[in-house]
């Protein structure tokens, strides 16, 4: 048990690499595949709270460190999806492609919002331009590729509970 | 248990906001500040990583460079195949130019000591006779040349022109058998006529065995017989024998012109007042 402790942070800061890294690279920096939101979302409906609530925690703060934006923003918008993640989760049958879809994109969104919001208060720089341009390509990305990753992670999740996954909530 | 088990979730989701929230407010109040400890300790743990993903992706780009490479090599081999034929030749060519001006070189400064005009001109066809020995330059009466005026080579004396058209000449060398040249050997101011003998060289004749000649002796023009002007080089003495019968010495001279490798002579013309 001690090394899925050890374990996960460690995948999750690779996760927050390859995402900043390889596939900036492979979409030329124009796309940014969120995969680690995808995940938080996905723990959020599936997955244990208190582990995965400090994990997305971590996430996000990987993702702080390695996009070099303000500190604690990404960590904020992650804690604050994982658990609407979690309420949404115990509200609706959260294995139908289209809310997965739906939510994935509503998501993405609000992580849109928060980045400009922030950024207004802080710098006070006006990114409202961004939404459109970055952040509205990003959420139909994320949206239409969520469906996939679900069921990746739940791939690796079977493979690392020894073919016994958590119920879904 | 502090909180019943139903206010763990929204605790839990309270405490991680408000350390995200603090983060923010940190960062807010310090823009200019260091980067903070955890932030240093994710970037620190990051960098294998990033270079292992570095490394990994610069083989990548390499390994697609080096076949990107390879697609074009067999149009860039035969392109540089063809241009490296070109430049040899050109290095031929330019070799060549660069050999003719030294033998050129070597011609004009031996005429520089005699009071003449010369003609350059090119070795156009040899004779192959083992006793006639004479070639064909590419100048003739158009150029003011005529039948006697004396041939150099880069080495030395070459013969002299026998026959003489407007735009060729013949030059006995002075090797042929028909060829006689007055002469005489450096060392010992002693006269003779050098003979040619065909492929074997020259002799010397009517040098009496009372002179001392030795191997080595350089053999030069004696200016008599009103051809070749006085003191240039025929040829060194290769061999002497004193024990043939009769009055003189046989004489064997190596010619010091090399005659199968003659390219370019110069014709020595007399000036209107009369010697060469």
């Amino acid at each position: 048990m001690i090394y899925a402790h050890l374990f996960l942070p460690l995948a999750g800061l690779l996760l927050v690499i390859f995402q900043t890294s390889v596939l900036n690279i492979i979409f030329m920096g124009r796309l940014n595949v969120e995969i680690s939101l995808i995940l938080v979302i996905y723990a959020g409906f599936r997955m244990n709270v208190l582990r995965w609530a400090l994990l997305s925690f971590l996430l996000g703060f990987f993702l702080d460190c390695a996009t070099g934006s303000i500190s604690g923003l990404f960590t904020l918008i992650y804690v604050c999806i994982f658990f609407i993640s979690v309420l949404v989760s115990m509200r609706v049958y959260a294995e139908q492609i289209s809310l997965i879809i739906g939510f994935s994109f509503l998501c993405s969104i609000f992580e849109g919002l928060m980045i400009v919001l922030f950024f207004k208060i802080i710098y006070d720089i006006n990114m409202l331009g961004s939404i459109v341009q970055v952040f509205l390509p990003q959420a139909l990305v994320v949206s239409v590729l969520s469906p996939l990753f679900f069921k990746l992670f739940h791939f690796f999740e079977v493979s690392f509970h020894d073919g016994n996954p958590q119920p879904a909530k | 248990m502090m909180f019943p088990k139903k206010y763990w979730t929204i605790t839990l989701a309270s405490l991680l906001i408000m350390a995200a929230l603090i983060m923010i407010s940190y960062h807010a109040a310090k823009q200019d500040s260091d980067t903070g400890f955890f932030r240093r300790l994710v970037l620190e743990a990051a960098w294998p990583l990033e270079s292992l993903k570095n490394r990994s992706l610069k083989v990548l780009r390499e390994s697609w460079g080096r076949y990107l490479f390879l697609i074009g090599l067999e149009a860039e081999n035969r392109r540089l195949r063809k241009e490296n034929h070109l430049l040899e030749n050109q290095l031929v060519q330019y070799r060549e130019g660069y050999l003719n001006a030294l033998r050129l070189r070597v011609i004009l400064k031996l005429q520089e000591q005699f009071d003449t005009t010369q003609v350059i001109a090119e070795v156009i066809d040899r004779e192959q006779s083992p006793v006639f020995k004479s070639i064909l330059i590419d100048k003739g009466t158009a150029h003011g040349l005529k039948v006697g005026l004396p041939v150099l080579g880069d080495q030395g004396i070459a013969g002299r022109i026998t026959e003489c058209s407007w735009h060729i000449s013949r030059i006995m060398l002075i090797v042929d058998v028909n060829s006689n040249v007055s002469v005489l050997l450096q060392r010992s101011r002693t006269h003779g006529v050098l003979q040619g003998t065909g492929a074997a060289g020259c002799r010397l004749k009517y040098v009496p065995k009372t002179e001392e000649v030795k191997v080595g002796d350089a053999v030069i023009s004696s200016g008599m017989g009103g051809i070749f002007p006085k003191g240039i080089i025929l040829g060194v003495v290769a061999a002497v024998d004193r024990k043939e019968g009769g009055f003189f010495q046989r004489i064997d001279v190596q010619p010091s012109v090399d005659f199968g490798k003659l390219e370019e002579v110069a014709v020595l013309i007399p000036r209107k007042d009369g010697k060469p």
